[in-house]
């Protein structure tokens, strides 16, 4: 009976301790992981499983050549990071994230897409 | 002390584990981008905070007519450093013989060291040594299900992720191989009693693992149902080969082959896998294996789910 009680116990602070917290995943992104689109979006969001602490996440996009194309600071709300695009020519592009979620868990993580261009 | 405090006791103990606070801890087995799960048969390749609780099987015993063994166990494991972890382990079984009495009892006490040797995120790469210790004398001897002899094993357990894969084969970038290779020494040669040889083993396994959370956010997101980008199919393998002081025992390898799925939740997984005997000498037939597995450093970050040495409590910053 001891044993049993101890488990639901456990059991409720699983499902309890789930609700809120845990390693941030990439719930989904815009543009989608590895889509291709036909034009280059304005910018790129990242939406987590978890909510971030904005001072430890970042994110870096770099275009076929290497060369960095995200502008300015990510934004970040909750469980979404966004972050503006250069002028983006056809291509495919890498999205680098690295996250720290707010109960301080590091999650990291790589996907790129592609424009197709006109 | 009466059945009620002890009750009260227990509640209590729950009641505190489950509102512990909840902040500051870092991962169970993550390698950069790729998550390894707590695997059923064999170890995965991570020190971690964790728990298996319980992991119960059935399958039917090697022999003709054959038995069946049922067997319920739990693994508590902890990290004493960011690098060391240690974790303490039993099994409760209980075996039937057609015509012959039923045998049930604790198993060896077993206790696991590891000291993680490395983890590469940028290659997906994981590597652990460990020295798993199987105490004997703490099981139902009588029975045979524990053992008088202890047994020392040293292994070395590994975990690849091929998220480096070209993009010419993006949907095999999902996998992920893990696997250990151990040697059993029993601390006696022999036992009197039973005019039996106790032989050296050589103990190893593989896992080969397709994860869809890795599908989903590295790869390419097919829009699947949220429940399928919870899942990693999964086969392990699991063999036993005695190498020396065999002398009257069989020499054939024994071991099973595992196909099954793990369910990966935020602070838990649940993992059900076939038991296939590899011959003869390992089953008489298919079993199952079931598994609800905890992951502590993400349910108790701030006091079960730190090192107890070294524990990190303010995160440093990791420039991109």
């Amino acid at each position: 009976m001891r044993i049993r009680i101890t488990l639901v116990m456990l059991l409720l602070g699983a499902v309890g301790a789930g609700a809120a917290r845990a390693h941030a995943f990439l719930d989904h992104a815009s543009p989608l992981v590895g889509s291709t689109v036909a034009t280059a979006p304005s910018e790129v969001a990242l939406t987590f499983t978890q909510n971030l602490e904005a001072a430890f996440s970042s994110v870096q996009i770099t275009d076929g050549k290497g060369v960095r194309v995200e502008q300015g600071k990510p934004q970040i709300s909750g469980n979404t990071m966004r972050v503006g695009l250069k002028a983006a020519g056809p291509g495919r592009y890498q999205v680098h994230w690295h996250v720290l979620s707010v109960d301080t868990h590091k999650t990291e993580g790589n996907f790129s897409f592609t424009v197709s261009g006109p | 002390m009466s059945r009620f405090l002890a009750h009260a006791c227990t509640f209590a103990i729950g009641l505190l584990l489950v509102s512990l606070p909840l902040s500051n801890a870092f991962a169970h087995c993550f390698v950069g981008a790729r998550f390894f799960p707590a695997t059923l048969v064999i170890d995965d390749p991570c020190v971690a905070d964790e728990m298996s609780l319980p992991t119960v099987d059935w399958f039917p015993t090697p022999g003709t007519p054959h038995g069946s063994q049922v067997d319920i166990s739990a693994e508590f494991d902890k990290r004493i450093t960011e690098d060391l972890g240690f974790g303490i382990s039993d099994v409760w079984s209980q075996i039937r013989t057609p015509g012959g009495p039923v045998v049930q009892g604790l198993g060896d006490l077993e206790t696991t060291l590891q000291y993680q040797l490395l983890k590469d995120a940028s290659h997906e790469t994981a590597m652990l040594l460990g020295l798993i210790v199987d105490w004997g004398g703490t099981g139902n001897v009588n029975a045979g299900i524990g053992t008088p002899y202890s047994m020392l094993t040293p292994t070395y357990y590994f975990g690849q992720g091929l998220g480096g894969l070209p993009d010419d084969l993006e949907f095999a970038r999902p996998l992920a191989i893990t696997g250990q290779i151990g040697y059993q020494i029993p601390t006696t040669s022999y036992v009197l009693s039973q005019n039996l040889n106790i032989p050296q083993v050589l103990v190893y396994g593989a896992s080969l693992q397709y994860s869809m959370p890795y599908l989903k956010s590295e790869v390419k997101d097919l829009q699947f149902p949220d429940f399928i980008n919870h899942l990693i199919p999964i086969v392990e393998a699991q063999l036993f080969t005695p190498v020396t002081n065999n002398l009257g025992n069989p020499s054939t390898t024994t071991g099973t082959i595992n196909p099954g799925v793990i369910y990966i939740g935020s602070t838990y997984q649940i993992g059900i896998e076939a038991i296939i005997p590899v011959n003869s000498a390992s089953g008489s037939g298919v079993g199952v294996l079931g598994q609800l597995h905890f992951y502590l450093d993400d349910m108790f970050p701030n006091t079960l789910g730190q090192p107890l040495i070294g524990g990190t409590s303010t995160p440093s910053k990791t420039p991109l």
